[in-house]
C-alpha cells in the first residue's frame, strides 16, 4: 500500500462525497469562502495602495537630499529640533562651492495655505514656495506655459511667480494666466509661467503650488529659516553625496567631533518608511480579521468532518477490515477536508477579487491583486483545511475496527 | 497446518470488571477444512472470530496463520494480513451503499495496490463465480438480501485468500436464499477453500464437516459437524429436563 494508491483512492473517495451532502458541504464551504475573500480583498487593497504609493514616490525624486533643521517625520521630543541654530545662506553657498557630487544646491523655503486672488477668482491653501531656478532641475517641473523663475529673478527681488496647474485652472478657468496679475498677501505678482501637471499623493494635490524668486521670498516674508535641496547627478550616489553633505556641514556650522549632527539630512525615503510603518499595523489588523475569518471557517470544516466520521464509522470499519491502514484512512479523510477547504478557497477568491475590483472602481484606490495571490488563497485555503482536518481524521484512523463494524 | 492457536485468552476491561471472553482456546484447523464454530451468543465465539480475522489481538497466547505468527504483529502488519489471507464475509453484509456490487468487490484490491483494469477484470470475475454477473452495476439497495451476500462473498474471493471467515453469513436471509448461500460454500469447499463458519445455529453447523463447540470462552467440544452440533442440542434438552 504506497502513499500513491492512498491519495489516488484518497481523492476519489473524497470527490465522491462532496456530492453527497450537497447543502453541508455548500455551507461548510461558505464558511471557508468568506475567510479567504475577506483577506483576499484586504491583501488586494493593500497592495494598490501600496503600488501607487510607490508610483507616486518615484515622481517626487529619488536623486534629491533635503537639509533642514527638522527631519521630515519627527519622532520623540520635537523642542530638540527647535533649539537647533538655523541654515544660514553663507552655510548654503559653502556646500554648493565645496561638493563635488552634488549637482543643485537650492534654498527653500515655504509658507502654507496663502491665498492667491485674481479679478472676482480666488484659490487657497496654497503652499507657497521660495526658491531659485536651480529647484526645477532638482523636482523635475515642466514648465509647459511661460518660464521657470531664473536666478535673476531672486537677485532682482522681482514679484513674479510660476503656478501650479491646479492654481492656474481655478484662477484662470477660461484664459491664459501668462503675464496675468494675481494678488498674494496684498502684493500684485506677474504669473510668468504655468507648472505642468503632477497629480497626488496620498490624496493631497501637488498642484496647488505657487513659486515665487527666494529673495522676494525673504524680503516680503522676513523668514529666515530655509531648508536646502541638493541633488544628485546620480540616485545611485546617494548615500555617498549624504556622507558628503553631513561632513561639509558639520565643518561649516562647527558641529564638535563626537557630538551629533543639528541639521537633519531628509530624504523621500524617510517618508515611504513612514508610510510602510503606518500601513504595516493597518495591514497587521486587516489581515488579522481576514486570518480570525478563516479560523472560524476552519472550525466549521472540523465540526463537519467530526460528524462525517460519525456517520462513515461503519464504512471505516468495512475499510479496515479489507486491509486499509491507518495512514490510509487519515490520508481520506484529510484530503476530503482540504478539497471541501480548497473549493471553498477558489469561489472565496473570486468573491475577494470582484471585491478589490470594486474597491478601485468605486474609489481612487488602484487595489490590485497579483496572480500569485490567487494561488495562495486557494492553497492556504487548502492548508486551513488540511489542519482543521487533522483531528476528525486521526479520530478516524484510532476507531477499533471491530467496533466500527458494529457501529449503528 | 493453516490455522494453529495455543492458549488464545482475550480480557476485556468493562468498568472495573475484568470479562474473560476467551479463557484458553487451542486448536489447529488444516488447509481445506470447512469448519463451523458454535455457540451460544456471550460464549465467546464473535471473539475469537475477530482474533482469527485478524481484526483484535489476543490478551495472550499465539496464532499462526499460514505458518505466520499474527499474534504480535503491528497495526500495520495486521491490516497487510487482513488484506491477503483473509476474505471476510459478514451477517449484515457490510457492503459501502454508494458503490456499485463492482466498485464493492474491487475495494480490498484496491488497498492492495492493484491497477484500475486488473482490479475490475478481477472483480468481474468474482461476480461471475457466485453468478452475479449480469449486476455489477447495481449498488446494494438495489439487490436482494441474497445477492448482496453473494457481492459480499464475490469480495472476499477476489483477493484469493487463504481463508474464508463467515459470521452467521445466513442470518439476515430468508430459508431459501440461506440455503443458497450453504450451497455456496459447500461449491467453494470442493474447490479446496479453506472456511471457517461461526454460527450458533446447530442446523447449520451440522452440515459442516467438522465442528467446534464454544462456551464461557472455552473449547468444551470439537469433532463431526452433526455430532457436535446433535450433542450440543443434547445438553441443552438436558438442562432443560433438569430445571
Amino acid at each position: 500500500m504506497s502513499l500513491r494508491v492512498d491519495l489516488l483512492e484518497g481523492g476519489r473517495i473524497a470527490v465522491r462525497s462532496l456530492g453527497v451532502n450537497r447543502l453541508r458541504t455548500l455551507l461548510t464551504l461558505t464558511a471557508v469562502g468568506i475567510g479567504v475573500a475577506t483577506l483576499l480583498a484586504i491583501v488586494g487593497i493593500i497592495q494598490g495602495l501600496n503600488g501607487a504609493f510607490d508610483r507616486q514616490l518615484a515622481s517626487l525624486g529619488t536623486a534629491t537630499l533635503n537639509v533642514a533643521r527638522r527631519p521630515f517625520v519627527i519622532t520623540g521630543d520635537w523642542w530638540r529640533y527647535r533649539n537647533r541654530k538655523q541654515i544660514t545662506l553663507a552655510q548654503m553657498q559653502a556646500l554648493a562651492q565645496q561638493s563635488r557630487l552634488a549637482s543643485a544646491v537650492v534654498p527653500e523655503v515655504n509658507e502654507d495655505g496663502r491665498e492667491l486672488e485674481s479679478g472676482s477668482e480666488t484659490v487657497s491653501n496654497v503652499d507657497l514656495v521660495g526658491t531659485v531656478a536651480d529647484f526645477q532641475k532638482i523636482w523635475g517641473y515642466e514648465v509647459p506655459v511661460g518660464r521657470f523663475l531664473t536666478d535673476a529673478d531672486s537677485e532682482a527681488e522681482r514679484f513674479v511667480i510660476v503656478l501650479g496647474s491646479e492654481v492656474a485652472e481655478q484662477l484662470f478657468p477660461n484664459r491664459s494666466a501668462l503675464n496675468a496679475s494675481v494678488r498674494l498677501d496684498h502684493r500684485p505678482y506677474r504669473v510668468v509661467g504655468v507648472l505642468a501637471k503632477k497629480g497626488q499623493i496620498l490624496g493631497q494635490s501637488m498642484d496647488l503650488v505657487a513659486l515665487i524668486p527666494f529673495k522676494t521670498f525673504l524680503a516680503v516674508y522676513g523668514k529666515r529659516d530655509f531648508q536646502i535641496d541638493v541633488g544628485a547627478d546620480d540616485p545611485e550616489q546617494l548615500d555617498r553625496l549624504e556622507d558628503e553633505v553631513t561632513g561639509i556641514l558639520r565643518r561649516v556650522r562647527s558641529v564638535p567631533p563626537g557630538e551629533p549632527d543639528d541639521f537633519s539630512v531628509n530624504r523621500s525615503q524617510q517618508l515611504a518608511e513612514t508610510y510602510q510603518q503606518l500601513t504595516s499595523a493597518l495591514y497587521g489588523v486587516a489581515v488579522g480579521v481576514g486570518l480570525i475569518t478563516l479560523l472560524v471557517g476552519g472550525i466549521g470544516i472540523m465540526n463537519i468532518m467530526l460528524v462525517t466520521v460519525r456517520e462513515r464509522t461503519r464504512e471505516i470499519g468495512i475499510r479496515r477490515a479489507l486491509g486499509a491502514r491507518r495512514s490510509t484512512i487519515v490520508v481520506q479523510f484529510l484530503l476530503e477536508a482540504s478539497l471541501v477547504s480548497a473549493v471553498g478557497g477558489a469561489i472565496g477568491t473570486s468573491f475577494g477579487l470582484g471585491a478589490a475590483k470594486l474597491v478601485s472602481l468605486v474609489t481612487s484606490l488602484a487595489a490590485a491583486v497579483r496572480p500569485l495571490t490567487v494561488l495562495g488563497g486557494i492553497g492556504f485555503a487548502a492548508l486551513v483545511g488540511l489542519f482543521f482536518g487533522i483531528w476528525p481524521a486521526a479520530r478516524a484512523a484510532r476507531l477499533d475496527p471491530v467496533e466500527a463494524l458494529h457501529y449503528e | 497446518m493453516l490455522i494453529k492457536c495455543e492458549d488464545i485468552r482475550r480480557y476485556y476491561r468493562v468498568g472495573t470488571e475484568e470479562v474473560h471472553a476467551l479463557n484458553g482456546v487451542s486448536f489447529e484447523i488444516g488447509k481445506g477444512e470447512w469448519v463451523a464454530i458454535i455457540g451460544q451468543s456471550g460464549s465467546g465465539k464473535s471473539t475469537l472470530m475477530n482474533v482469527l480475522g485478524c481484526l483484535d489481538t489476543p490478551t495472550a497466547g499465539r496464532y499462526w496463520l499460514n505458518g505466520k505468527d499474527v499474534s504480535g504483529m503491528s497495526d500495520n502488519e495486521l491490516a497487510d494480513i487482513r488484506n491477503r489471507e483473509i476474505g471476510f464475509i459478514f451477517q449484515t453484509f457490510q457492503l459501502l451503499p454508494r458503490e456499485t456490487a463492482l466498485g464493492n468487490v474491487e475495494l480490498p484490491l484496491i488497498y492492495r495496490g492493484l491497477r484500475a483494469k486488473d482490479r475490475r477484470d478481477r472483480a468481474r470475475a468474482a461476480l461471475e463465480q457466485v453468478g452475479l454477473g449480469n449486476r455489477v452495476t447495481h449498488r446494494p439497495n438495489e439487490l436482494s438480501g441474497g445477492q448482496r451476500q453473494r457481492v459480499a462473498i464475490a469480495r472476499a474471493l477476489v483477493t484469493e485468500p487463504s481463508l474464508l471467515l463467515a459470521d452467521e453469513p445466513t442470518g439476515n436471509l430468508d430459508s431459501t436464499t440461506g440455503q443458497e448461500i450453504i450451497g455456496l460454500f459447500e461449491e467453494l469447499h470442493r474447490q479446496g477453500h479453506t472456511l471457517l463458519l461461526v454460527t450458533h445455529e446447530p442446523t447449520l453447523a451440522a452440515r459442516c464437516p467438522r465442528a467446534i463447540r464454544i462456551s464461557d470462552g472455552r473449547i468444551v467440544n470439537d469433532g463431526a459437524g452433526p455430532d457436535v452440533a446433535l450433542a450440543g442440542r443434547g445438553e441443552r434438552a438436558r438442562a432443560a429436563a433438569a430445571t
